[in-house]
Formats: structure tokens, sequence, C-alpha cells
């Protein structure tokens, strides 16, 4: 059963199930009639000549779906669109991915899609700024920049011959630390004209891959893009990987405050409390749950407490049919 | 099995039944060990996402038959596979230490995995994913006869979830014969004692067959009947699969 595994006691299902009874009503436009699953023919009318699209094939001149979805019609094309499945990027795509590999001139990342993203080197720009040919060396240098495992930021470019590829070209996008990754179904994060988030009154960063990776981390300064050539060109070496023996003077300079790391934490529940209970992650909602917990004095634990979803679920109601009187 | 035991007191282990139940069934007023008639299924429950981490999931219940059923995928094919413009299927079937009656070791069944991998590859659209893998596992709770019919149905349940692309459900059912009589559905006592067993797997509302396993001895009448038989359960089967799939794109929508 995928529904809402809660422990909940019998009001709070009552609750829960009113809420989200109303929101049921409040999107009004679904209609199950067009949700279809595998081998279900659907209806067309053939005179017209349609367009056979994703999800779908023919069969003795009927069109039927290959997978479980809802119907779509676009003029004449017909299509599915998938219930559940795995992300499909399109171009520029904010996206966060763990590196699986560093290979040739690339890196390869796990972005949750179908194959692994290619991010080449000379798509994404120095850490020092400079724009120039990548040289062996750099190639050389390559682990300092992303190792294995580290949580990268990155556009989606488009489809080359071998695969996805990524760029990296802006001081937002780059390597992710002091903070959370966060893994959500991606149907859950939609498109839209912001995907990098400074929630200022708490110092966190938020970005939401489209992917459904979401990043909650502390806010780093975004520095200026170009710096001018400077002394340090000096003298080119293989720089070491140094991530374990940091030094004193710099484990001070990474070290994140209680109160930030709270507030990383508080905002994290707050994207899990939304993708238990399956609705869309926005900022706005976010900021909305961060608001409730802090004005409710709970806990950061007792965020993800059935209590709360149910209360996240009710003021969801609130929110959504407020927005459409509003219209 | 019991020879062994004469020479070195093993370990404990619940004697052997099934060669002393041997000739009760050649009896004419044999009644099945569950009551059931003979052309008749154990009753099958089926549910979809039980398992959190995996993109598609599926659990199953025939008596008591319990399968778990988890697909990952479809992802990255790892390096040393050579390019494939179809996508791969990779199946394991495995059992838990308390799945049969005698506590076992728990391991991987080649033979199944092997037979399962068989019996999906015709209901999946591997061509809609190139260079990508999708694997499936299996992993059989508790063992009580007709696994492998059981764990086929599930897997392709799970599939399905997983939201990739089939051209239709795979249902699987098997059939024992005992001299001149079909049992469908068979358990497990039934399959110690079976003279043949044929297991089909079909794709019903297209009408076609992805896999039919026989072992035994088989008349071509009686073959023809176990046929039927069993295309006749896979479509019923594929119903009540189609309804656990349809509960659940109802419930996932808001």
């Amino acid at each position: 059963m995928r529904g809402i595994q809660l422990p909940l006691s019998q009001t709070q299902k009552v609750r829960l199930q009113k809420a989200l009874e109303k929101l049921e009503s409040i999107s009004s436009k679904v209609n199950s009639a067009a949700s279809v699953i595998i081998a279900d023919s659907i209806p067309v009318n053939h005179e017209d000549g349609v367009l056979k699209g994703h999800g779908t094939i023919d069969l003795n001149g009927e069109v039927v779906a290959t997978i479980c979805g809802v119907v779509e019609r676009v003029n004449k094309l017909v299509y599915v669109r998938a219930l559940r499945s795995r992300y499909k990027p399109e171009v520029g795509d904010i996206v966060i991915g763990r590196v699986v590999e560093v290979a040739q001139k690339r890196w390869r990342l796990d972005i949750n899609f179908n194959q692994d993203a290619v991010l080449m080197l000379s798509s994404m720009n120095m850490p020092d700024g400079v724009q120039r040919r990548r040289t062996a060396l750099d190639e050389l240098n390559m682990r300092c920049i992303f190792e294995e495992n580290d949580v990268v930021c990155a556009e989606v470019r488009g489809f080359q011959h071998d695969g996805l590829h990524l760029q990296a070209r802006s001081r937002k996008y780059g390597k992710l630390n002091r903070g959370q990754l966060l893994k959500v179904p991606p149907y859950l994060v939609k498109r839209q004209k912001q995907h990098f988030h400074h929630l200022e009154e708490f110092g966190i960063d938020l970005i939401l891959g489209c992917n459904g990776f979401i990043w909650v981390g502390e806010h780093i300064e975004a520095k200026d893009d170009m710096v001018e050539d400077q002394v340090s060109q000096s003298d080119p070496q293989v720089l070491l990987p140094n991530k374990n023996c940091l030094s004193l003077e710099e484990q001070e300079k990474n070290y994140t405050i209680l109160e930030t790391r709270k507030y990383i934490c508080r905002a994290a529940n707050a994207v899990r409390v939304l993708s238990m209970l399956g609705f869309n992650i926005t900022l706005e909602i976010i900021k909305g749950i961060i608001d409730l917990s802090i004005s409710m004095n709970l806990d950061i634990h007792e965020m993800l407490g059935s209590d709360f979803c149910v209360l996240v679920a009710e003021k969801e109601v609130e929110r959504r049919s407020s927005n459409k009187k509003k219209r | 099995m019991a020879g062994k035991g004469g020479a070195t007191p093993a370990t404990y282990s619940p004697s052997p039944t099934t060669d002393k139940q041997k000739p009760a069934l050649f009896k004419e007023d044999w009644v099945r060990p569950d009551g059931r008639g003979f052309h008749q299924c154990r009753p099958a429950f089926f549910r979809t996402g039980a398992v959190n981490a995996a993109s598609g999931s599926a659990y199953a219940e025939f008596g008591n038959t319990k399968v778990i059923v988890s697909v990952f995928g479809p992802r990255e094919s790892k390096k040393a596979m050579m390019y494939s413009d179809i996508g791969r299927l990779n199946c394991n079937v495995s059992f838990t230490t308390f799945a049969t009656p005698v506590r076992g070791q728990g391991s991987d069944h080649n033979e199944y995995s092997a037979m399962l991998h068989k019996a999906l590859e015709g209901g999946i659209i591997l061509e809609s994913f190139p260079k990508t893998t999708v694997d499936v596992f299996a992993l059989v709770l508790e063992s009580s006869g007709s696994d492998l019919p059981v764990v086929i149905s599930c897997a392709s349940l799970a599939l399905a979830d997983a939201g990739i692309m089939m051209y239709d459900l795979v249902a699987s059912v098997s059939v024992s014969s005992f001299s001149k009589n079909l049992v469908i559905d068979p358990v497990l006592e039934e399959e110690n004692c079976q003279d043949g067993s044929l297991m089909i797997t079909c794709m019903p509302s297209r009408y076609e067959i992805t896999q039919l396993t026989v072992t035994g001895e088989w008349s071509s009448p009686k073959i023809n009947e176990g046929m039927q038989l069993c295309l006749d359960a896979c479509a019923k089967l594929a119903k009540i699969m189609r309804s656990c799939l349809k509960e659940a794109a109802s419930d996932s929508k808001e």
C-alpha cells in the first residue's frame, strides 16, 4: 500500500481523510475515466487520424496503453502520462546529482534518470573563475573539483551522441556541501522560474532539483563570476585532494553554527512531510510549514509526527481553496 | 533424505511425510489438502507499492505462498556490459531462510531466476530503454507450492508499478497431473508427488504465450486440456491483477 504510512489515531485519520477529500474536490479537472493501465485500449476517433505518443502501441488497429497512467490528448496526439516513473530530463532543467565516477575529462553523475549524466570538464567554470583551455593538468586535478559521492548542482545541457550532458557555467552551480540532500519523487517538483532559493530569515539555501533531489544547506554567498587573472597562476602543479586533512583554520571556516543547522533540519523535515503527503514542493509551501512549526513551538523531530502531518494537510486545503477564490 | 539420518544423528528436522501420502492420491475419493476442487485456484491477493525504496514493487499471496517482488531501474548498465540497443532485464529469485517447512539456507534460486527472465522478457518493450538495465528481485517469503507462477505474476505487476512499458500484464498458472486427474495451482504436497507439471505464462488480452514449461509424462489430449485450463485461469488471474492496478491508480491520484 503506497498511501500515507503513519501511525494515526482515529480522529487524526478522520481529519486527514477529510482534508484529502477536500483537496480532491478542489482539483476538479481530474477525471478518473482517463486513467488507463497496461493493455487497456484507448478510445480514439480513427477518422481524424491519430498520432500515437509515448506509452501507446498499435494492436490490430486499436491504440493500446503500455504503461499505467493518465491519457493526455493534444490535438491529434494521444499519449499516456505515467503515474510513477523516473525523471525525464528537459533542456535547461536544474538538477542535483551525485558523482558516480571520475572519468576522462568528465564526471558521471547519478541524477535519477535512466542513464547517468555526463558533466564535461570543459562545460564547467573552473574554480578560479578563469576562462581558458583545459589542459592535461586540469584533467589531473579533476578530483580536487569533484570527487566520487560529491553532491553537485548543474543544468541540463542536452542530449549528445554519448548520453545526457550537463553544464555548470556559473557560480551558483557546483559542489554542494554543508547541508542535506533529500530525495523525493520527481513529479512533486514542478518546473518554475526559480529553483535556487535563499531563505534569508534562516540563512539557508534551498535548491529544488527538477529530478526530485532537493538540497537544503547553509547559505553560501555567490562570489563574483569573473576573477581577474592574478598572481596565483605562477606555478602550475598537481594538487592533491585534501579532504581528510583540513587544517584547523579551514575547519573553523567550514563550521556551521547550531542555529543554522537547526533551520536546515527544519526545512529538510518540511520537505519530508510534503513528500510523505504527496504534495507539490514549492518554496512558498516549505516556508509556510517552517513558519507553522516555529509558531507552534515544535521540536524538529516532532515535525515528522502524525499530528503535524495532518495539520499540514489541513493547511494545504486552506491555502488551495483561498488561492481558488482569488482567481 | 531419510537414509542419511540413520548413520549420523543429524539435527532434527520434521520427517518428510510425502512418501507415505502417495498411495492415497490414487484413490477415487481423494480430496486436496486444502479442500479445493481440482480445477479451483487458491484465492489470490495482490498489492502494489510494498517496497518504498524500489521504483516499483508488488506483494502477492496465493494461499500460503507469499512473494514480494521489487523492481529497480531502468538504470544505466554496468560499464563492463557491451553496448546494446535494447534494455536488459536482470532477474533474481531468492528464498528466505524460513520459506520452507524445513529451515533452509535462504539462497538464490538460479533455475527460477532464469525462468522468470524468460517469462518476463516477452512482455516488456525492451526497445523503450536502450543501454539500461531493469533489475527484478523476487523474494519468496513463504513457499507453499506453485512458487514460480506466483513470482512471475507478481513481477509483472511490479514492473507495471514501476512505469515500465509492457505489451500486457503477464499472468502465470501451473497445473499438476496425477495419473488421470489434472490439478490446478498445486500446493507443496501435491507438487512433491505429481506425475508431471505444466506451466503457462501468457498475456491474456493479446492471447499470446511467453513461456510454456512441461515436465513429466503427458499425453496429447491431456496436454490440451491442461493448457485450456491454464489459459482460462490466466485470464481470470489477469483480471484480478488489473483490478489491483486500477485500485492503486485511483488511490494515488488527488
